[in-house]
C-alpha cells in the first residue's frame, strides 16, 4: 500500500510495499511515485496520474492486462493496482493497493497448459482407438476365416492379439475419461449422497440376486457435489466393496459419515472383504495398479476405479484415502470440501 | 432390379474394410457405396446432373477430411432431397457434445464404433438388420425395388 499526494509524491508506504519494491521506507517517502514505474512507461505516467486526478473514481487497473511494477534493482513484476482517492479537505490523497500478480499468472499459465495437455491426451486417445479396431478386427477375421488352417497354437496367438487390443482399448478409454473429468466443469448442487449410495447398492444386489449381503446405508447424507461425478465415486467404491467381498456368505457393506479432520464431514465405504496390505495403501489410488490378481475376483476392471475416485474427489477440493488389512476388510474414506452438512 | 444402396462415409480404410466385411457376413446384399471424405459425400448426394441417389441408409463418420460429418449432416437436412434419409452416425467419439450435435442436426442414431472385433461385427449387423429390414423406409420412393437383403 502506498499513499500518494496530489503532486505525485509518496507520503506513506507500508511494509508490504517496501518488500514488494525492495526499497526502505525512507527511500520512498517524498519521492515521485514514478520511480515505481518501469523506465519505458515513466514518461507517460504523469499523464495517467493527471487523468486519474481529473476523475478520481475508485478503480482497479491492470486486472486484464497486468501493469508492471519496478523494483529497486530495476527488475519488474506484473501488477494490479487498486486506486482510491480520499478528499482530505486539504487536497486529494490517493491510496494505491498494489498486488503482485506473478503467482496468479503462473497459475493461469499452468491451468492453460494443463487444459491443452488434457485436450491433447483426449485427441490422441481418440486416434489410438482406430488402429486398435484394425488390430482386433483383422485378428478376428483371421480366426473366423482361416482359423482351421492356423492350427491350435496359431489360433491362440490370434486370440491373444484380440484380447490385448481390448485391454489397450480399456486403457485408452480410461485416459479419455481422465482427460474429460479434468476438463469437466463442476455442477455443484445439493445431493443426498446416501440416496445415491442406496440406489447403487440396490443395482449391485439385483445384478446378483443370489448373493447374501447386508448393506447399511446412512441416509440422508446431504452434500454439495456434482451429482454425476459423485455417483461415479460411489459406483467405484461400492462396486469394489461388492467385488472384494465375493465368496463370503456374510457380506457386509456400509456407507456412512464420520467427523473429518480437514473437512466437516468425511464419507466412507466399509466392507468385510479381502482387504489389502496396508504397505501398498498408497498404490491403491494410482491408475492401472491392482493389489489382487484379476483372476481371483470376477468382474475386476482395469485398475483405474480408485484413480478416478481420487481425481473426482480432488476436483471437489477433497481427498481420498484407505484403511485396511489383508483378510480384514477395507474402508475407503473421502472428503469433498468443507461445505458439507451431515 | 437393384436394391437401395447404403452410403458409407468413412475415411479410415480399416474401418471401411471391417464394415464391408461385417455387412457381407450379415447377408446384407445391398450395394454399398463408399466415399472417403465429407466433400465426396456431398458430391455423391448432390450430383451435378441432378439424378439424386437415395441411399436407404447413410453411415456417417464424424471426423472426416475436408468437410466434417456434422456439416454433411447439416447440409443434408437442409435440403429436401436428402432431408429424410436415415443417417446413423458411426464414429469413435463418445464426446457428449458430438452426440448432442449429431442429434440436434438430425441424426437418426448414434453408434460408437466398438474396438472389440465381435462387438463391431455385431453392431454393423444390428444396424443393417434394423435399418434395412425392420425399419419402414420413408415413403415416396415408390419407384425403388423392395429391399431384398436378408438371410438366405
Amino acid at each position: 500500500m502506498v499513499c500518494i499526494a496530489a503532486d505525485g509524491r509518496m507520503i506513506l508506504v507500508n511494509g508490504e510495499a517496501e518488500r514488494l519494491f525492495g526499497y526502505e521506507r525512507e527511500e520512498l517517502i517524498g519521492q515521485l511515485v514514478d520511480i515505481l514505474v518501469p523506465e519505458e512507461s515513466r514518461a507517460a505516467h504523469p499523464g495517467y496520474w493527471a487523468g486519474f486526478l481529473a476523475d478520481p473514481q475508485h478503480r482497479v487497473i491492470g486486472g486484464d492486462t497486468p501493469l508492471a511494477g519496478r523494483r529497486y534493482d530495476a527488475s519488474t513484476f506484473p501488477a494490479e493496482i487498486s486506486l482510491t482517492a480520499i478528499d482530505t479537505g486539504a487536497g486529494i490523497l490517493v491510496t494505491a493497493a498494489i498486488r503482485d500478480l506473478t503467482a496468479r499468472l503462473r497459475l493461469r499459465d499452468l491451468e492453460r497448459s494443463s487444459q491443452s495437455l488434457d485436450s491433447f491426451i483426449y485427441s490422441v486417445s481418440h486416434d489410438l482407438r482406430a488402429p486398435l479396431r484394425g488390430l482386433s478386427g483383422y485378428s478376428g477375421a483371421l480366426l473366423e476365416e482361416y482359423g482351421d488352417i492356423l492350427g491350435e497354437e496359431g489360433r491362440e496367438y490370434a486370440e491373444r492379439i484380440v484380447a490385448v487390443s481390448e485391454q489397450m482399448a480399456r486403457l485408452i478409454d480410461y485416459l479419455m475419461q481422465v482427460s474429460r473429468v479434468s476438463r469437466t466443469e463442476l455442477h455443484l448442487q445439493p445431493v443426498d449422497v446416501g440416496e445415491e449410495a442406496a440406489r447403487i447398492a440396490a443395482e449391485l444386489q439385483s445384478g446378483e440376486p443370489g448373493r447374501a449381503a447386508r448393506f447399511t446405508i446412512a441416509r440422508p447424507v446431504q452434500a454439495l457435489a456434482d451429482r454425476r461425478l459423485i455417483r461415479t465415486v460411489l459406483e467405484n467404491l461400492l462396486g469394489n466393496a461388492w467385488k472384494f467381498t465375493y465368496g463370503r456368505d456374510d457380506t457386509s457393506i456400509e456407507f456412512g459419515t464420520a467427523p473429518g479432520a480437514d473437512a466437516s464431514v468425511c464419507y466412507y465405504v466399509r466392507d468385510n472383504g479381502a482387504g489389502f496390505d496396508p504397505e501398498y495403501a498408497g498404490k491403491l489410488f494410482q491408475p492401472f495398479q491392482r493389489l489382487h490378481p484379476a483372476r481371483d475376483f470376477p468382474g475386476t476392471g482395469t485398475g483405474t476405479g480408485l484413480a478416478t475416485v481420487r481425481q473426482i474427489v480432488e476436483l471437489h477440493g477433497g481427498r481420498a484415502w484407505a484403511e485396511g488389512a489383508v483378510g480384514a476388510g477395507a474402508t475407503f474414506y473421502f472428503t469433498l470440501d468443507g461445505k458439507e452438512s451431515a | 432390379m437393384t436394391t437401395p444402396t447404403i452410403l458409407l462415409v468413412e475415411d479410415n480404410p480399416d474401418d471401411e474394410a471391417l464394415t464391408l466385411r461385417a455387412f457381407k457376413r450379415s447377408n446384407i446384399r445391398n450395394e454399398i457405396t463408399v466415399v472417403r471424405d465429407g466433400a465426396e459425400a456431398l458430391g455423391y448426394l448432390f450430383p451435378e446432373d441432378d439424378v439424386t441417389p437415395s441411399p436407404a441408409l447413410i453411415l456417417l463418420d464424424l471426423n472426416l477430411p475436408k468437410i466434417g460429418g456434422l456439416e454433411v449432416l447439416r447440409r443434408m437436412r437442409a435440403d429436401d432431397r436428402t432431408a429424410l434419409i436415415p443417417v446413423v452416425v458411426l464414429t469413435s467419439s463418445k464426446l457428449e457434445e458430438d452426440i448432442l450435435d449429431s442429434y440436434r442436426n438430425g441424426a437418426n442414431a448414434y453408434v460408437r464404433k466398438p474396438v472389440k472385433f465381435s462387438d463391431f461385427t455385431q453392431a454393423v449387423n444390428a444396424l443393417g438388420v434394423f435399418w434395412l429390414l425392420m425399419n419402414e423406409p420413408v415413403p415416396n420412393h415408390g419407384s425403388e425395388a423392395p429391399i431384398e437383403a436378408g438371410r438366405s
